[in-house]
């Protein structure tokens, strides 16, 4: 059986939006908002798939006017508001929630529901509102889902774990993550002007037997992956394409240069733009 | 005044008064060791403490572990093996950053599973919990929790039971992509773990007056 190829890039960091057939979502989760976030938000052109998870409503309505210091902080809050916020609604402030109330957030309170965390929400919400037909080209970026408490980023890994069919990377001013199915080689290309050259391999949940790379300074070949013995970190990429393939679910790690974000620039107004 | 290092001088309308301040912190504060592959350190610091007579130790040629890896081999070795099982190492500046720095830290954990050793945060700590033992963790309130997790890292559990959470496992199986004990909370003063598997147990430390830590 043929095995089938998946390919990866991280164009949602370049300031154009390329052609390519995908589609984006986001998911601000609570934690401070990458320098890059005007930049993921323009490449979400799609109605609906902007989601706050509870208090990351709180960080859009704060954080975003810093991006923009030279304009008026109540237009920036406008220009950039969530299609959802959903969650337990137990960390967004009351003035915050009013706010995006009335420019027609649909909020959704799921406090009811302890068994799942905010970003599994914000995630089961996307994919609900996407056809099966269109999600193989979803991918859905995800800011403040790494770094502060342990258990909250377990948590998020956890998520994009059991949606290992979907493409979701969780995103920080240091690095990015997803996971690599095994169900299929991967080709990731390198946007060197964004991302690297520090990359790693983690046998998340798993240990593999079996994993081979390309396009790596420490390559693997078949080499076995595993907690207490040998992990593929502070490697490094050397060319423009790394590929992938394992026995197991790997999640692959690149860290994305600082500088270079230029996110001041005028988005492409949404009447502009031709889908 | 001193000479030899750049981080002997004056600072721009610096006074002596501070500059002394700064230099008794610097040296009440000084390393017994600096170990790692040295392609960090700033030059002027690391003359400053191998002026004050630490341990300078280049192992630049390791390209096969890391930097905390080193580190705790270099503690081990300098442990009697009679003195292990009351040895704790607390390491800082493990988590955060870069994924695969973090990753590759909390592997450090896994290497060294025999060993107590606490990754910290301002937020957390995590230290993993050996198979090999049943554990009983002290709670102390005032500074840690009441959030925490039990984490499958490494390989799925099938088989974990503790007692003192507000969601308990009983026998139950945990694995990534399954269920994953995360946004737990403590309560009561002692919880207890055992299980089939490396578990790796993190709770939340209490934000707030931190002022406590600069009396002698």
């Amino acid at each position: 059986m043929e095995v089938m190829k998946m390919h990866h890039s991280t164009a949602f960091l370049l300031p154009s939006i390329p052609l390519e057939p995908l589609t984006y979502a986001l998911v601000v989760l609570n934690q401070r908002l990458p320098r890059f976030t005007p930049l993921l938000w323009n490449h979400c052109l799609a109605a609906k798939l902007r989601v706050c998870a509870d208090g990351g409503a709180n960080r859009l309505y704060d954080e975003m006017p810093q991006f923009f210091s030279q304009q008026d902080p109540l237009h920036i809050r406008h220009r950039y508001k969530p299609d959802v916020i959903k969650g337990d609604m137990d960390s967004i402030r009351e003035e915050v929630l009013n706010f995006y109330a009335k420019l027609g957030c649909d909020a959704i309170d799921e406090s009811n529901d302890q068994d799942t965390t905010d970003l599994h929400k914000c995630i089961s919400h996307i994919s609900n509102l996407t056809p099966d037909v269109e999600k193989s080209n979803l991918c859905v970026l995800v800011t403040g889902a790494l770094g502060g408490r342990f258990d909250h980023e377990a948590g998020n890994i956890n998520v994009i774990c059991r949606f290992s069919s979907m493409r979701i990377i969780l995103l920080s001013d240091d690095c990015l993550i997803q996971v690599l199915p095994k169900t299929h080689h991967h080709q990731i290309h390198i946007q060197s002007s964004v991302v690297g050259p520090h990359c790693g391999l983690i046998p998340i949940g798993m240990p593999s037997k079996k994993s081979t790379t390309t396009g790596l300074k420490w390559n693997l070949t078949d080499t076995e992956m595993k907690f207490g013995g040998l992990v593929s970190t502070s490697n490094i990429v050397t060319g423009d394409t790394v590929t992938v393939q394992s026995d197991s679910d790997l999640l692959w790690t690149i860290s994305i240069k600082s500088g270079n974000h230029d996110v001041t620039a005028e988005p492409i107004p949404q009447h502009e733009i031709t889908r | 005044m001193f000479g030899g290092t750049g981080c002997h001088c004056l600072r721009d309308r610096q006074s002596l008064w501070e500059y002394l301040c700064d230099f008794w912190i610097y040296s009440s504060y000084k390393p017994d060791g600096v170990k790692g592959d040295m392609d960090s350190i700033r030059r002027e610091v690391l003359g400053f403490y191998s002026k004050l007579g630490c341990n300078v130790i280049d192992e630049s040629h390791d390209q096969d572990t890391t930097d905390l890896h080193k580190c705790v081999s270099h503690i081990c070795n300098l442990t009697p093996e009679s003195e292990k099982p009351n040895l704790c190492i607390l390491v800082t500046g493990a988590l955060g950053g870069r994924f695969d720095h973090e990753a590759g830290n909390i592997n450090v954990l896994y290497c060294f599973s025999n060993i107590r050793i606490i990754l910290l945060s301002d937020d957390c700590l995590i230290q993993v919990l050996p198979i090999t033992h049943h554990h009983k963790i002290h709670i102390q309130s005032s500074v840690v929790g009441p959030h925490c997790g039990l984490i499958p890292v490494g390989m799925p559990s099938c088989h974990s039971t503790t007692s003192g959470l507000k969601w308990n496992l009983t026998n139950t199986e945990m694995k990534f992509g399954g269920l994953v004990s995360t946004s737990n909370m403590i309560t009561e003063d002692t919880v207890t773990v055992q299980s089939d598997s490396d578990l790796l147990w993190t709770v939340s430390i209490k934000s707030g007056d931190r002022t406590w830590f600069t009396q002698s």
